[in-house]
C-alpha cells in the first residue's frame, strides 16, 4: 500500500500529509525553505551589478 | 578580488527573515482553520447518530464515558457507551445541558481551578490533573473519594466534596472553600464530565488502569 | 567607544524609561515575595490555607512576571529610542499618561485578586475579578486597558521610527511590538469549549514567549552590544536577521507542542515536535554570537595596543551574557526536554513544565530586562565606565544561582511525578498524591524553598545596588 490509512478521528489534508514521523514536517519545512534558493539568487544577482 | 557573498549580506538575511516569518504566519492560520473546524463542539444529533467528535456535545453528560485502547490509534480514547443517570436524570435537553456547562465553564475560571489543577494539562501542579477526572475510580461506586463523602452517585459525590472541600482532605494539602454553591457544583461536574469526554490523543496516558504498580495500591 | 547611550540625562523618553523600570523593579520583587509564599505551602500546606491560598498566591506570582517583563520590555524600547532614531521619541507626554493607567490599572487589579479572590461563576466575576486564565488572568477590563496602553506605546514606536533613522534594530522592534501587541486580542474572548479555549490561550502565550519575546530579546541584545562593546553595527544587525528568521521559522509553527493533547488534531505531534525541536537553535546562535562579538571587539582593541575591557557597562553586560546563556539552556535545553509528544505525554502538566518555565523566564527575559536596568542607572548618571559593586557581585550570584538551585529542585520533582504519578500510577488522584508523597519530591520540594529564599536575598541586593551604584565613586565618568 501506497499511503498509510488515516486514522485520526476527521479526515483532514494536514493529517494526510502525516503519513508518518516525518512527512508532514519535512513537507513544512521544504517549502518554508525552497524559496530562500531564489531570494538568494535575486540578492546574488543585485551584489553583482552593484559590483 | 574576491566577490562579497550574498551569505554575509544583510538585505537577504533581512528579505529571508521576512519570508519565513510572513509564511509561517499563514501555514499557522491555514492550520488554525483547519483545526477550529476539527475541535468545534458537536451536536446531540452527532451524539444520537454516534458520530465520533473530538469535543462532543454538551449532552454527552446523558451518556456514559469510558477511556479504551483503540488499537488503530495506538491509545486510549473515550467511547462514549450507553444512556446513563446523571444527577438522576438522562434526559437532559441540549439546552439545559448547554446552560449546565456554561455554568460549570464559567465556575472553572471564576474559582481559579487552574491555578491549583491542570486542566488538559495546562494549569498549575499543586493539585492533580483534572482532564479525565470524571473517569478516576477513586470517584466511582468502590472509590475511596465517592465512599469519603457518604454519596451514592459519582456526581453527587464530586458536587458534595466542590461545596465542602476542606470537610473531606485527601491529603495534607487541602482544597480550600471557594463559596461554591449547589447549583455551581453541578456545573463544575457537568464541565468535568464534559472535559472527559474530550479525545486528547490518549492524554494522560493509562488513566486509572494500573492496580497494583506501587505499595500494592 | 560607542558612548552614545550616555544621552540619558535630559531625554524624556529616558526618563520615562526609568520610570518604567523602576514600576518593573517592584514588580518583580512582588513576584518573588508570592513565588515564596507557594514554595513555603508546597512544604507547609498550612500556611495561609483559606487566606491566601495557593492559587491566590500563585496568581500574582505569575501575574507580577508577565506585567513586570512588560514594564520593563515598554521601558528599554523608551530608553533606546533616542539612541538609535537620533531624535526624541515622538509622543512622549501620551508614553508618559499611559504610564500611569498601566500603573494604576496593575494595582488595582492586585489589591482586587487579594482581597477579592473568587466571585461567583458568573460573566462579571470574569469582568470584574480575574478570568482564571493562567497568565492572563487579567479581569476583561484590564484587557481593554491593558490593549489602549500597548496601542500607545506601538503608536509611539512607529511614530518616532518613522520619523527618525530606522536601524535594523529599530525596524525588528515595530514589526515585533506590533505582533506582540496583537497578538493579546486573541485570548479576550470566553467560551465554554475548553479545547477551544486553549488553543487561543497558547497563541498569546506561546507567541509571546517563544516568538515575539525571544525576538525582542534578540533586538535589545544588539543594542547591548552596540553600545556597551562598541561592536560592528552591521554585523550585529545582520545576525538579529537571522536569528529572526531562525527565531520565528521554528518558533511560530513550534505552537504546535501545546496542541498535542488538548483536543487538536493528531497532525500537531509531528508539526509541534519538529518545529519546536529546532527552538533551540537560534538561542545557541545568539549565545555564540555575543561571546563571539565580545573576543572579537576586545581583540581588535588589543591588537591596536589598548589592553583595557571594552566592557563601558560591566554589570549590565554579566547580566547580558547571563541572558545569552540563559535563554539557551532553560528556553532551549530545558524545553527540548520535554518538547517531543513521546517524552511530553509523561512529562505534560508536571513540576518538569515548572522546571522549565522557572528556567526559561529567568535566563531568557529576567537577566537581559535587569541589564538594562543597569544601562540605565549608567546613563541617567552620566558615568562612561560603570563597574560592579559588592552588592552587584551579591545580587548576580544569589539571584542566578538561586534560580538555577530552583530549577534543578523541580526537574528533580518532575522526574519523581512523571515516574510515579505517570508512568506507574496512571495519573489519577490517588496517583498524584503517591507522587506527591515520595521522599525525593518532598526533599526537592524543601530545596525549591531554600533556593527561592536565596533568589529574594539576592533582590534585596539588587534592588539596594540599583538604588545606590550610580552614586558609587570607583566609576570612570
Amino acid at each position: 500500500m501506497m499511503f498509510e490509512p488515516f486514522v485520526d478521528v476527521v479526515p483532514s489534508f494536514f493529517g494526510w500529509l502525516n503519513q508518518g514521523p516525518l512527512t508532514l514536517t519535512i513537507f513544512l519545512h521544504t517549502v518554508i525553505i525552497l524559496p530562500m534558493f531564489w531570494i538568494y539568487k535575486q540578492e546574488k544577482a543585485r551584489i553583482e551589478r552593484e559590483g | 578580488m574576491a566577490k562579497r557573498s550574498v551569505w554575509s549580506d544583510n538585505r537577504f538575511w533581512q528579505r529571508s527573515a521576512a519570508w519565513v516569518t510572513g509564511f509561517a504566519s499563514i501555514l499557522l492560520i491555514w492550520l488554525t482553520f483547519d483545526t477550529s473546524a476539527q475541535i468545534s463542539m458537536g451536536t446531540d444529533a452527532d451524539l444520537q447518530n454516534g458520530v465520533t467528535k473530538r469535543v462532543p456535545a454538551p449532552t454527552v453528560i446523558n451518556y456514559k464515558i469510558t477511556y479504551e485502547m483503540d488499537t488503530v490509534r495506538g491509545h486510549e480514547v473515550p467511547v462514549i457507551g450507553e444512556k446513563e443517570m446523571f444527577f438522576g436524570r438522562d434526559d437532559w435537553s441540549e439546552e439545559e445541558a448547554a446552560e449546565l456547562l456554561h455554568l460549570g465553564k464559567l465556575g472553572s475560571q471564576s474559582k481559579n481551578c487552574m491555578n491549583c489543577h491542570t486542566l488538559l494539562g495546562n494549569g498549575a501542579y499543586y493539585a492533580p490533573d483534572l482532564t479525565k477526572a470524571w473517569l478516576d475510580p477513586a470517584w466511582g461506586p468502590e472509590g475511596s473519594l465517592q465512599s469519603m463523602t457518604g454519596k451514592s452517585s459519582k456526581e453527587e459525590a464530586m458536587a458534595e466534596f466542590l461545596q465542602h472541600p476542606s470537610q473531606y482532605p485527601t491529603h495534607a494539602r487541602m482544597m480550600p472553600d471557594l463559596g461554591i454553591t449547589a447549583e455551581e457544583a453541578q456545573g463544575l461536574v457537568a464541565f468535568l464530565k464534559h472535559m472527559s469526554s474530550i479525545d486528547t490523543n490518549g492524554f494522560p496516558r493509562n488513566f486509572g488502569k494500573i492496580k497494583g504498580a506501587v505499595h500494592g495500591k | 567607544m560607542a558612548s552614545n547611550h550616555l544621552t540619558g540625562v535630559g531625554s524624556e523618553s529616558k526618563q520615562l524609561a526609568t520610570w518604567y523600570f523602576t514600576f518593573a523593579a517592584i514588580l518583580f520583587g512582588a513576584q518573588l515575595l508570592f513565588g515564596l509564599v507557594a514554595a513555603i505551602q508546597y512544604v507547609m500546606p498550612g500556611f495561609l490555607f483559606e487566606i491566601v491560598d495557593f492559587s491566590v498566591a500563585r496568581m500574582i506570582h505569575i501575574n507580577a512576571l508577565v506585567v513586570w517583563m512588560v514594564f520593563a520590555m515598554f521601558g528599554a524600547v523608551y530608553w533606546l529610542l533616542p539612541d538609535e532614531t537620533g531624535i526624541e521619541t515622538v509622543g512622549i507626554k501620551i508614553g508618559k499618561l499611559l504610564f500611569w493607567v498601566f500603573a494604576g490599572a496593575i494595582v488595582v487589579v492586585v489589591l482586587v485578586y487579594l482581597l477579592v479572590q473568587v466571585g461567583p461563576a458568573t460573566e462579571s466575576s470574569i469582568w470584574l475579578i480575574h478570568e482564571g486564565r493562567e497568565y492572563i488572568e487579567a479581569p476583561r477590563w484590564a484587557d481593554f486597558g491593558i490593549v489602549v496602553v500597548a496601542l500607545g506605546f506601538v503608536f509611539n514606536l512607529f511614530a518616532t521610527g518613522m520619523k527618525g533613522k530606522q536601524t535594523g534594530i529599530v525596524t525588528v522592534l515595530m514589526a515585533d511590538m506590533l505582533a506582540f501587541a496583537g497578538l493579546y486580542l486573541t485570548g479576550m474572548f470566553f467560551t465554554d469549549n475548553i479545547s477551544v479555549d486553549q488553543f487561543w490561550w497558547w497563541w498569546v502565550i506561546h507567541l509571546w514567549v517563544e516568538a515575539t519575546w525571544e525576538v525582542y530579546v534578540g533586538a535589545i541584545a544588539a543594542y547591548g552590544l552596540i553600545t556597551m562593546i562598541g561592536a560592528h553595527r552591521k554585523v550585529v544587525e545582520m545576525w538579529l536577521w537571522i536569528e529572526v528568521a531562525m527565531l520565528f521559522g521554528s518558533g511560530i509553527l513550534g505552537l504546535g507542542h501545546h496542541y498535542f493533547w488538548i483536543g487538536t488534531p493528531e497532525y500537531w505531534w509531528e508539526i509541534g515536535a519538529l518545529f519546536s525541536a529546532l527552538e533551540p537553535l537560534p538561542l545557541v546562535a545568539m549565545f555564540i554570537h555575543v561571546l563571539y562579538d565580545w573576543g572579537k571587539t576586545q581583540g581588535a582593541e588589543e591588537a591596536k595596543g589598548n589592553p583595557a575591557s571594552v566592557i563601558n557597562n560591566k554589570p549590565a553586560f554579566t547580566w547580558f551574557v547571563l541572558n545569552a546563556f540563559g535563554n539557551f539552556l532553560g528556553a532551549g535545553i530545558w524545553g527540548f526536554f520535554h518538547t517531543l509528544p513521546q517524552v511530553n505525554l509523561y512529562t505534560h502538566g508536571t513540576q518538569f513544565t515548572s522546571a522549565h518555565g522557572h528556567l526559561a523566564f529567568f535566563g531568557a527575559y529576567a537577566t537581559i530586562l535587569i541589564g538594562m536596568m543597569y544601562m540605565a542607572v549608567q546613563g541617567t548618571n552620566g558615568i562612561k565606565v560603570m563597574k560592579s559593586t559588592k552588592s552587584t557581585i551579591a545580587a548576580t550570584w544569589m539571584i542566578a544561582g538561586g534560580v538555577m538551585g530552583m530549577g534543578i529542585a523541580l526537574t528533580i520533582a518532575g522526574y519523581v511525578q512523571v515516574m510515579v504519578s505517570r508512568a506507574q500510577m496512571g495519573a489519577t488522584w490517588a496517583g498524584y498524591f503517591d507522587g506527591q508523597s515520595g521522599m525525593w519530591f518532598a526533599q526537592a520540594m524543601d530545596w525549591r524553598l531554600f533556593m527561592g529564599a536565596v533568589t529574594m536575598l539576592g533582590f534585596v541586593f539588587l534592588a539596594k545596588d540599583l538604588l545606590s551604584i550610580g552614586k558609587a565613586t570607583h566609576h570612570e565618568r
